[in-house]
């Protein structure tokens, strides 16, 4: 099997294993998949069960130690620099300079994104009022609360409107509001064309927002379907969360 | 556009970052002020200009003022004998030493001129008797300063026997000549006998003293330096340029921390999966930081000139090259930045990097003279300085302050500096790049 070169398919990722260094098993072990263009995939799995270090290889950050992925039918290996100029990146620590103003960061990183510079201003008031954050433009972001951080990491994530976007626990830690805010914020940008690969712990928020998921534990895909779907499958559960139990167990992943 | 914005960013960041400021600017104008300062005595002690001493002469006749225009001839002593107008006492001497005012003090005794008259009289009679002779010797109290450092203590000592040598010869001298024709006249008498001397005047030839006093050999002083070290920095010259270096080296721990936010912060590692090169990110930071280094260098450049004058230092002479010294600020300042990403990127931690940076940076600015003069270095430290980057530019900035150097004189250092530069950053991309391949 081969990533696919369908333009129906934003995503494919064959036998991939990565083994990193002094670990006794692998981080992932043959994980295969394929996600379609303009869909909201959900990437579920306990901590430990390797969905950071797939979303690493799939944005560049890390190379397979075996097997080929690739976005859009480019190779991420080989094909990097293409790979960057389509993906968008939302991770889990708060990306930002937190000594500078959300509109420095934004305009610094829309630079680095290769914006036209007559564009740059225009790009960083939208994607900041996109966010709820446009009349708090000019604090340090240091200064934000929680929920603030959280959707101006994700408005300098979409600045440069990347056909995929990565969003690595984008809502971990922060209340209601700005949770809603950002799950309502990524259904429109779902509905504007833009493929999300978004990885939570928040059951709910999957069931809300995705039409395809994959739960994966010790490297492996081992549920793959529609929410309502994998839920037909199985009687005894009620919901994601149960059903998510049930698949992965109930012992603590430390 | 790339490298302008993260020249920017870099700028803007470290503007916010007032800790950072401080090390970088306030930091060296510190040491530059205070080890000038503090250095300018030891740097006139070490044979710049004369050495200030205490003093007495209690003697009554003129052996105490010979011995005082003695030392004072050499030049290498200048004589303190009165205090805010008074004339300084034996004790105050005393307490002016153990005060530290002056690191020594001499009193000449009472009755020296006596004493020396007296016992050159009795040995130079012993002496043309053919007799034996042990007579009386006067003692001249020195007091030092115990915390006066071995060599300097020797050398004074050196210049006061000296003194004291030219004395006892100009007191010997003169006794001769006084004794010389009467002990001939004795001589003969009592070889000739009761007969042979009667009616016969003896002239015997009169001995001046001013012979004794006359050199024979004259001490041709000539520095035998090492060829880079032909003539020596004044405090100024030498502090200025030191700790200019040492503070744009300093510039590791801020440039390497930069790197460690980023990528503890997670910026750098959005910042991977965008299209920008691993040169642009890193050269950014260079030619940011490299800013800073030229401006700190300016400032440096302006306390020396202006500020240390002011505290009685001499003024920082610049030489006649100024292409020669911005190129030698510009390769410095380089091979700061290139050593401070390498330290950024192999360091795992800002405490890491911190500490490892700041030890090297002392390390490699003591082997380097910064601290130390290296040419007052022993043998085998003075091979080592050549591996300190700080001491190729102390030695590029030295040759165009003290010696006149020129773009071609200084061209060597500005080449290892370059060099240096190229190296570390090399080194950084290898890392880097490893890094965004998820090595």
């Amino acid at each position: 099997m081969t990533p696919s070169m369908d333009n129906d398919i934003a995503l494919s990722a064959v036998d991939l294993v990565k083994v990193y260094p002094s670990a006794a098993r692998p981080a992932l072990d043959k994980l295969s998949l394929r996600v379609k263009r303009g869909s909201i995939f959900g990437l579920l799995g306990p901590n430990g069960a390797g969905k950071t270090t797939l979303i690493s290889i799939l944005c560049t950050l890390l190379r397979p130690t075996a097997g080929s992925a690739a976005v859009f039918g480019q190779d991420v290996v080989r094909q990097a620099g293409s790979v960057r100029q389509t993906i968008g990146l939302v991770p889990q620590d708060i990306a930002l300079y937190p000594t500078l103003t959300a509109r420095e960061n934004l305009r610094y990183f829309a630079r680095i994104q290769r914006l036209p510079g007559r564009d740059i201003e225009a790009r960083v008031d939208k994607c900041l009022a996109t966010v709820g954050l446009l009349d708090q433009a000019d604090r340090r972001v240091a200064s934000f609360s929680g929920g603030m951080k959280r959707r101006a990491n994700l408005a300098a994530g979409i600045l440069h409107q990347p056909e995929l976007l990565f969003l690595d626990e984008p809502t971990v830690g922060i209340d209601a509001q700005s949770r809603n805010l950002i799950l309502d914020r990524l259904a429109e940008l779902n509905q504007a064309g833009m493929t999300l690969i978004y990885t939570t712990h928040y059951m709910e928020e999957v069931q809300q927002l995705c039409d395809d998921i994959a739960i994966v534990d010790s490297g492996k895909v081992i549920a793959r379907g529609a929410p309502r779907a994998l839920l037909a499958e199985q009687d005894t559960c009620q919901n994601l969360e149960e059903l998510f139990l049930v698949l992965t167990g109930k012992q603590l992943r430390d | 556009m790339l490298l302008l914005a993260n020249i920017k960013k870099e700028l803007l960041l470290l503007s916010r970052d007032r800790a950072g400021l401080l090390v970088l600017f306030v930091m060296p104008m510190l040491l530059v002020l205070v080890l000038s300062l503090v250095q300018d005595d030891l740097f006139r002690a070490s044979g710049q200009a004369a050495t200030r001493a205490v003093f007495v002469n209690l003697d009554q006749g003129s052996a105490g003022v010979d011995f005082a225009a003695q030392l004072e001839a050499t030049g290498a002593l200048e004589l303190v004998r009165e205090d805010s107008g008074q004339k300084i006492s034996a004790d105050q001497a005393r307490q002016l030493v153990l005060s530290g005012n002056y690191q020594f003090a001499l009193v000449v005794p009472k009755d020296f001129s006596h004493a020396l008259e007296t016992s050159a009289e009795s040995t130079v009679r012993a002496a043309l008797r053919e007799q034996s002779s042990d007579p009386h010797t006067e003692r001249l109290l020195v007091y030092f300063d115990p915390a006066v450092r071995g060599v300097y203590r020797s050398a004074v000592t050196t210049a006061l026997q000296q003194g004291l040598l030219a004395l006892e010869i100009k007191r010997k001298s003169a006794a001769l000549g006084r004794l010389l024709p009467e002990e001939l006249q004795r001589t003969i008498k009592k070889q000739l006998g009761p007969y042979g001397a009667q009616g016969i005047p003896i002239k015997v030839p009169q001995l001046d003293s001013a012979w004794a006093s006359k050199p024979l050999v004259k001490l041709d002083e000539e520095s035998v330096f090492a060829d880079k070290y032909p003539t020596l920095p004044t405090s100024v010259q030498q502090n200025v340029p030191a700790w200019t270096l040492f503070g744009m080296f300093f510039i590791v721990i801020p440039l390497a921390g930069t790197l460690i936010r980023e990528r503890q912060e997670g910026t750098l590692a959005r910042l991977m999966t965008m299209p920008v090169s691993n040169r642009s990110l890193l050269l950014g930071k260079v030619s940011a930081y490299l800013l800073i280094c030229l401006v700190q260098f300016g400032l440096m450049l302006a306390v020396g000139k202006f500020i240390l004058p002011l505290l009685g230092t001499p003024v920082l002479e610049l030489g006649s090259a100024p292409l020669a010294l911005l190129l030698v600020a510009f390769s410095a300042a380089l091979a700061a930045c290139g050593y401070g990403i390498l330290v950024g990127v192999l360091a795992r931690s800002y405490d890491q990097a911190s500490t490892f940076g700041s030890v090297s940076v002392v390390i490699a600015a003591a082997m380097g003279g910064v601290m130390v003069p290296v040419y007052v270095m022993p043998r085998a430290m003075q091979a080592l300085s050549v591996f300190s980057p700080l001491g190729w530019g102390l030695d590029a900035f030295l040759d165009i302050f003290v010696r006149n150097g020129t773009l071609q004189s200084v061209l060597g250092y500005v080449a290892a500096l370059v060099l240096f530069f190229l190296v570390c950053l090399g080194f950084a991309l290898v890392v880097f790049q490893r890094w965004r391949r998820g090595i």
